[in-house]
């Protein structure tokens, strides 16, 4: 069938409704751009954010397969999001920055990458979104914090689990502060202040928690940027006659019919296994994907190891109340990625997460070696006396690790994603160490039972890395793919190496970095 | 329920002598009830395995409604099932439940000549036991030990994800959209 083509031509298409793709199309919009956003998934609004463990799982992932290999899989099922506001509709607004010593690794080390910029170069795009979104935390009691301005609103409060928790800490001499949240402590900007409920994972409908729909999504509305739902990108077009120069996206619509859009630039937000397959089905009259000249598309692709520590307590914790995640952090072991032996890396610590009883992260999923009648009893101490913290490690970036196409389809006939991730031994080391940590700290504060989770991946980051030379990287530092004029990437997809931290605050900084620059050069 | 009623209520689930277990055994009203329910996805000794499975890792999920769960979110093109997380495409869950549930009660019948329902608490528990070692060289379809995980997590999904769940734990659920229907 005859791909049909509009003949509105708009300024920029953004493919993707998440964190990074709803701030450049407000951005845009705001400087009187014309945007067309294309969001794979359906249309959401703050009223199907229903507040359990099984309905949440719609906010997530729904469109084509994605394959995965190896001995730390990616979990794409479980960390990209679908639908209006993509994944950030349902993160859970812990937002640290990166550290100094993030930015330059492969100088430094002699392994994994550098970016492109330092932490200086973002810092005042930390500052900038920070303001805009509001981060409730408390920057002096963050010994490890870069520099950068203080948060805007007061830290949360520290319930039960927290302060139990904390008192592990404490004996052990290590040190905590209270996580900086993207979640109101206090009324901001018209969303009111967090009830404290544990439902971040469902997403948060008061929009105490800061997600697409309440910030930059809807300002691009309000803006006056167009979005289509249902929308699943398969490629970026490019000009016939400069190949170096992208056309507009083809795009099957919610009828299953192939469309086509022309955009004087095109800004792929679509997270980071997806952005990546789009590119990799955009082949030139070369053969060549673009972005790919170089065989770096796809490469580098990271997750944070995740694992939980959890114990029971004989004080009451009510691990129901709080954010998902967590009350309290340390980045004790972030600056010294070779303190560890045969490990290499930083790694933080979430403390006191709200959990609730079922669930991927539930408690009752916690302990899969109980079951039948010693359940109960169980999950009814548990929900009084449960306290757990996540540790968060930092991955390699190796070449090895990657997104290619499959040689399956999907149900359009678009090769799907096919995911190889490995974790090397200087993660595990890592996250054998911090077992070991874990439970020692869990014991130092009173628990009468450790034990831990599986390792998880959570995030997903990479396969687009922006660098300095087009021989080692897919991007330049503001997201333009190399060999090309007007095609950039934005999101995790960019993150040359993962740090140790939740990325969110980091893909927002680096595109209100790009937005900048897209508005300059409009 | 007496055995004239009994005898009707079978008869009205449409099950007949095919459901009834192999051992003898009389279906529970429950379980009964939850295969007399159009399925969609399951057939009826899938469903009752299911049940009886979902039951011994945790009890009350054959009340909670386990079978009628599974059944319907293996139809739902945006699924519910916490399969969606552990790496299985919505396109190939019921063929995972399918395969599986022949496994589970094809080793139910070898460990104790019995269909899955007509186990007793005991039986079953071991029954369950021998799943999640992932031991059973007849075994085929997903791997043992991973379907145990996963029908346990989805039994305390309907046991415990829900207000009542959390009532019965006595934590408050503090919905801020409470959910109109539990899936």
């Amino acid at each position: 069938m005859t791909p049909l083509t509009s003949n509105q031509q708009y300024d920029c298409v953004v493919v993707g409704s998440g964190a990074s793709g709803s701030i450049i199309a407000s951005k845009l919009a705001e400087a009187g751009q014309s945007v067309l956003i294309l969001e794979a998934g359906p249309s959401r609004d703050l009223k199907d954010l229903i507040s359990s463990q099984l309905w949440a799982r719609q906010l997530k992932w729904s469109g084509s397969a994605v394959e995965e290999e190896g001995n730390h899989k990616i979990g794409h099922g479980f960390n990209a999001g679908f639908g209006a506001g993509g994944s950030a509709l349902h993160h859970y607004g812990v937002w640290p920055r990166l550290h100094s010593n993030d930015f330059d690794i492969l100088s430094k080390h002699g392994k994994n990458l550098d970016w492109p910029i330092s932490y200086e170069t973002l810092r005042p795009y930390y500052d900038e979104v920070q303001a805009d979104v509001g981060i409730s935390g408390d920057a002096k009691a963050e010994i490890w914090r870069p520099k950068g301005e203080p948060y805007p609103m007061p830290p949360l409060p520290v319930f039960a689990q927290g302060q139990v928790i904390s008192k592990g800490f404490s004996a052990m001499g290590l040190t905590t502060a209270p996580i900086p949240l993207a979640i109101n402590s206090v009324p901001y900007k018209g969303n009111p202040s967090c009830v404290y409920d544990g439902w971040c994972d469902a997403g948060c409908p008061i929009g105490a928690l800061k997600n697409p729909l309440v910030t930059h999504l809807k300002q691009a509305i309000l803006a006056g940027a167009e979005i289509r739902y249902d929308a699943q990108v398969t490629r970026v077009l490019t000009d016939k006659n400069r190949q170096d120069v992208a056309s507009g996206v083809e795009y099957i619509d919610r009828e299953g019919h192939t469309q086509r859009v022309k955009a004087g630039r095109v800004v792929l937000a679509a997270f980071t296994v997806q952005t990546v397959r789009i590119l990799l089905n955009s082949v030139r009259a070369n053969g060549v994907a673009l972005g790919n000249q170089f065989d770096n598309l796809g490469r580098y692709l990271t997750t944070h190891a995740g694992r939980t520590v959890f114990g029971l307590f004989s004080e009451q914790t009510d691990p129901h109340l709080g954010p998902t995640g967590g009350q309290l952090i340390c980045h004790d072991h972030y600056d010294d990625k070779t303190a560890i032996k045969d490990s290499f890396g930083s790694y933080q610590w979430l403390i006191a997460n709200a959990v609730k009883p079922n669930g991927l992260l539930g408690y009752a999923n916690s302990r899969p070696d109980i079951f039948g009648p010693k359940l109960q009893p169980f999950m009814a101490q548990a929900a009084k006396h449960l306290g757990n913290m996540l540790y968060v490690g930092e991955d390699r970036s190796v070449r090895e690790n990657r997104v290619m196409l499959s040689d399956k389809t999907d149900k359009f006939g678009i090769p799907v994603a096919r995911t190889v991730h490995n974790a090397g031994p200087e993660q595990e080391a890592q996250m054998a160490f911090a077992m070991a940590e874990g439970e020692a700290i869990f014991r130092a504060g009173g628990a009468t039972e450790v034990w831990t989770g599986p390792r998880a991946p959570i995030h997903i980051m990479g396969g687009a890395v922006m660098g300095s030379k087009e021989q080692t990287s897919v991007t330049d530092d503001l997201g333009l793919v190399h060999g090309t004029d007007n095609l950039y990437v934005v999101g995790p997809s960019l993150f040359p190496t993962s740090g140790a931290v939740n990325p969110t605050f980091t893909v927002s900084a680096l595109a209100y970095r790009t937005a900048e620059h897209l508005i300059k050069t409009g | 329920m007496n055995d004239l009623s009994r005898r009707n209520f079978i008869a009205s689930t449409g099950i007949g002598l095919a459901g009834l277990a192999a051992g003898g055994a009389l279906l529970s009203p429950r379980q009964a009830q939850a295969v007399s329910l159009p399925l969609k996805a399951l057939t009826k000794d899938q469903a009752l395995t299911l049940g009886a499975l979902g039951e011994a890792l945790v009890p009350g999920a054959l009340e909670a409604g386990i079978i009628q769960y599974i059944d319907k979110q293996l139809g739902e093109p945006n699924t519910l099932l916490m399969l969606k997380y552990l790496g299985v495409d919505t396109s190939a869950m019921p063929g995972f439940y399918r395969s599986a549930l022949g496994s589970a009660h094809r080793l139910s019948q070898r460990l104790f000549k019995k269909s899955p329902e007509a186990l007793t608490a005991n039986e079953a528990l071991a029954w369950a036991e021998n799943i999640a070692a992932g031991t059973d060289k007849e075994w085929q379809g997903p791997p043992a030990g991973f379907f145990f995980f996963v029908v346990r997590a989805d039994a305390c999904d309907v046991v415990f994800g829900s207000s009542a769940g959390s009532e019965a734990l006595n934590i408050p659920y503090m919905a801020h959209i409470a959910p109109t229907t539990s899936w």
